[in-house]
């Protein structure tokens, strides 16, 4: 009774009065996250969220989901709302890589991890534990690569831009220098006659293509930073009767970007992995607050997707 | 019998929507109610009260705490009754991976403690469950428990206010929509305007006025420059409304476009961030009673606008304009500027909006404010403002805001997946549109 040992206790603070629980009991409280995606309508979020949803449930943790739909300030209430709801982690795809600042401020104050997946914080203030995204300048390189292949090392070819997004950025700046490096060492002389802003969108796209074609009737290919771009730049083609004329590769492996590639619409998407960049998000938090160390970035590299892979794959009809 | 469907009438057109607002932060309690931890300085009490209070002997203490404001708080109260007791006490406000060094370090040293403390918002840190491991001494660990009481989360203080900030934006636009409105015409630009504020005093601030230097005196010329430009703007949109007979939602959505070109031109399509801390005083700053200064400005704005439309000349004229052009004037209403004056102020509470939120986000980014104007227009028709003008009022305006603010907290709060949030917030502005109707109806009064 005297033993110092038998009054050693653990006093787990209120926190555990919701739960009747004992050091090592199965039922411990559920730890809570709160993501806030960019947005809901774009296949490639949908997947990272539910992915997310799926890893935290195999942990014994919940989530949260909402989407900021590109508004900023949509966002930070959403933020809000998570620090009210005291959870135990946050998950954020900024709406604006440099204005969420103020936002993860206040999940700092409140003592709430943040993590990124898919964009950065480019801001000065706040802290994020730690970032995963897709590898977005090996996935250009990979895109050179591809392009390259399908024309036999010689042409013309466009991009459709849209430097709005860091990611773009990376993804045509890989582009870009995986060619010249091919140029400067393996004799490929294929040109870059145009980078015109596709908005990251089908019409937009659509529209830009038309355009391209105008200025350039010897087009050869296209380097269409997104899905989207790449379908919007295909259903030009198909109206100017030039489909199959002009190559195109695109980017990110959705559902509808892989189907084109299947029928030979497109040549080959650099395909991104929203699954694992959201299976590692969620184990970041599972790491944090086991006391582990995170990583302040991880990069998931993209693969090549071909017609070959396209026809083999069985999410596809 | 027709007495009662008018008293009925009456108590619909007036209290209708607040009888609304009331139920649905009933349901949102109702349904959000939890085991309320208190945390904080209050957390810390409690424990020192109760569960510290009852142990007796020397005992040596390890009290961890997450590294913000309630963690600190948490540990104050603790390490202030052990200091009174003399208790050797080693206390950590940190993170979890810090934990599991504090851990590793203290059972290298060999030390030895009897409690383990740990404020309630590390009841997940997995870090703990490896405890034992890392210090064997507390292999025999008992929890000691406590309880909280239930409360529903959506009324806690901190939520209220969240509410409160989070619609200050939508409601100052709406405040200003509701004079327009109430003339019969609709601003499709104020979510345009919003962006359009944000960028040019951001950028001023920026390119001008000292950048992150910038004083404060700079912050409010470039806030007031801001203002001004969206003033002129209004009075443009005003002007092609009275002096070419333009329909409103014409003009308007021409200036919702260049505005909103304007903005991605002038910002070069980037956010606008290398502004000075202190201009996040406006959005993020609180005040008096601890009110944030979002919501004060915010209720000042409706307070002008209230004893602008019941007890000035002005607000009379813009309820006659709406109500019947023609009549007002020829009964000598200068319909001309009043329509002018409820174009601009729209147009300046809209630049309002904007500098607010700049400064809620301390930055100013073209893509602000998108589809606002959607939500000031649902803000106005919910809190009972006829879109053929002439009947409303601005403190409907004002809990109709408070609606669509709380239904999207409550949302938030209970986990509704944002697909369903907006069918919910939809139907719900066509249930707002619908008991207008049935007021209507109900009292023939209320039609004039």
């Amino acid at each position: 009774m005297n033993d110092p040992l038998s009054r050693r206790r653990l006093i787990l603070g209120l926190a555990a009065s919701l739960f009747t629980t004992t050091l090592c009991a199965a039922d411990k409280p559920k730890a809570v996250i709160g993501i806030s995606v960019l947005t809901l309508a774009n296949p490639f979020f949908k997947d990272l969220a539910d992915s997310m949803t799926a890893e935290a449930k195999a942990h014994g943790m919940t989530t949260i989901v909402t989407s900021g739909e590109f508004d900023a300030a949509k966002q930070q209430n959403q933020v809000a709302d998570f620090i009210v709801r005291k959870v135990d982690a946050i998950v954020l795809c900024p709406c604006d890589s440099k204005a969420v600042g103020t936002t993860l401020v206040q999940a700092n104050k409140a003592g709430i991890p943040v993590f990124t997946a898919d964009i950065a914080s480019l801001a000065k203030e706040g802290k994020v534990v730690g970032h995963v995204a897709t590898d977005n300048f090996g996935g250009g390189k990979l895109a050179a690569v591809a392009l390259i292949e399908a024309l036999g090392g010689k042409g013309k070819v466009a991009i459709l831009d849209h430097p709005e997004a860091e990611s773009v950025i990376l993804r045509t700046k890989g582009f870009n220098e995986e060619l010249a490096r091919q140029k400067r060492e393996k004799g490929v002389s294929i040109e870059v006659v145009a980078t015109l802003p596709g908005g990251a969108a089908k019409d937009r796209s659509m529209k830009a293509t038309e355009d391209l074609l105008q200025a350039h009737p010897d087009l050869n290919g296209i380097f269409a930073i997104n899905d989207p771009s790449a379908l919007g730049a295909v259903a030009a083609l198909e109206k100017a009767g030039r489909s199959g004329q002009v190559k195109i590769v695109g980017f990110d492996g959705m559902p509808e970007g892989k189907a084109a590639i299947k029928a030979g619409k497109i040549y080959a998407d650099p395909i991104q992995f929203p699954d694992r960049i959201g299976q590692i998000a969620i184990q970041n938090i599972v790491k944090y607050l086991a006391g582990d160390d995170v990583s302040k970035e991880t990069l998931i590299p993209t693969q090549l997707y071909r017609k070959a892979d396209a026809d083999k794959d069985p999410t596809l009809k | 019998m027709t007495n009662a469907r008018q008293r009925l009438a009456t108590a619909l057109r007036h209290y209708g929507m607040a009888g609304v607002l009331v139920l649905l932060c009933a349901f949102f309690s109702a349904v959000t109610v939890r085991e309320e931890i208190p945390g904080g300085e209050e957390a810390g009490k409690r424990l020192v009260e109760t569960d510290l209070s009852t142990l007796d002997g020397p005992a040596r203490f390890l009290v961890f705490a997450p590294d913000s404001d309630d963690g600190r708080a948490f540990a104050a109260p603790i390490e202030h009754a052990f200091r009174k007791k003399n208790q050797p006490t080693i206390i950590f406000v940190t993170t979890p991976r810090d934990v599991r060094v504090a851990l590793k370090k203290l059972a290298a040293n060999g030390e030895k403690f009897d409690q383990v403390v740990a404020a309630p918002e590390c009841a997940n840190w997995t870090v703990f469950d490896k405890l034992t491991e890392d210090l064997p001494g507390l292999a025999s660990a008992k929890l000691v428990q406590n309880h909280g009481t239930r409360w529903p989360i959506f009324l806690t203080r901190q939520n209220l206010l969240n509410v409160a900030n989070q619609i200050v934006v939508v409601a100052i636009l709406s405040a200003g929509l509701t004079f327009v409105i109430l003339t019969g015409g609709i601003d499709l630009s104020v979510g345009s305007l919003i962006a359009l504020a944000a960028v040019v005093s951001t950028r001023l601030v920026r390119d001008r006025l000292g950048g992150t230097e910038a004083s404060n005196g700079a912050l409010l010329l470039a806030a007031l420059a801001g203002l001004a430009l969206c003033a002129l703007i209004g009075l443009a949109s005003g002007a092609a409304v009275v002096r070419f007979q333009l329909p409103s939602f014409i003009a308007t959505l021409a200036v919702m476009q260049a505005a909103s070109g304007l903005a991605f031109i002038l910002s070069q399509g980037q956010s606008i961030y290398e502004v000075p801390e202190s201009s996040a005083w406006l959005g993020r700053g609180t005040g008096l009673f601890g009110l944030p200064h979002a919501v004060v400005l915010m209720l000042l704005v409706f307070a002008a606008a209230h004893i602008l439309l019941t007890r000035t000349v002005l607000g009379r004229y813009l309820y006659a304009v709406g109500g019947n052009e023609q009549a007002s004037r020829l009964s000598g209403v200068p319909v001309g500027r009043v329509k002018l004056f409820a174009y601009s102020a729209c147009a300046a509470l809209a630049g309002l909006g904007g500098i607010e939120m700049a400064s809620q986000l301390k930055s100013g980014a073209p893509t602000y404010g998108t589809s606002y104007e959607l939500y000031a227009i649902a803000a106005v028709v919910v809190g009972g403002t006829s879109l053929t003008g002439g009947q409303g009022n601005v403190l409907g305006t004002l809990v109709g805001a408070l609606i669509i603010a709380v239904i999207n907290n409550g949302m938030n709060l209970t986990g509704v997946e944002s697909y369903t949030q907006k069918v919910v917030l939809g139907l719900v502005i066509l249930a707002a549109v619908l008991l207008d109707r049935l007021k209507g109806r109900l009292g023939p009064s209320a039609r004039h």
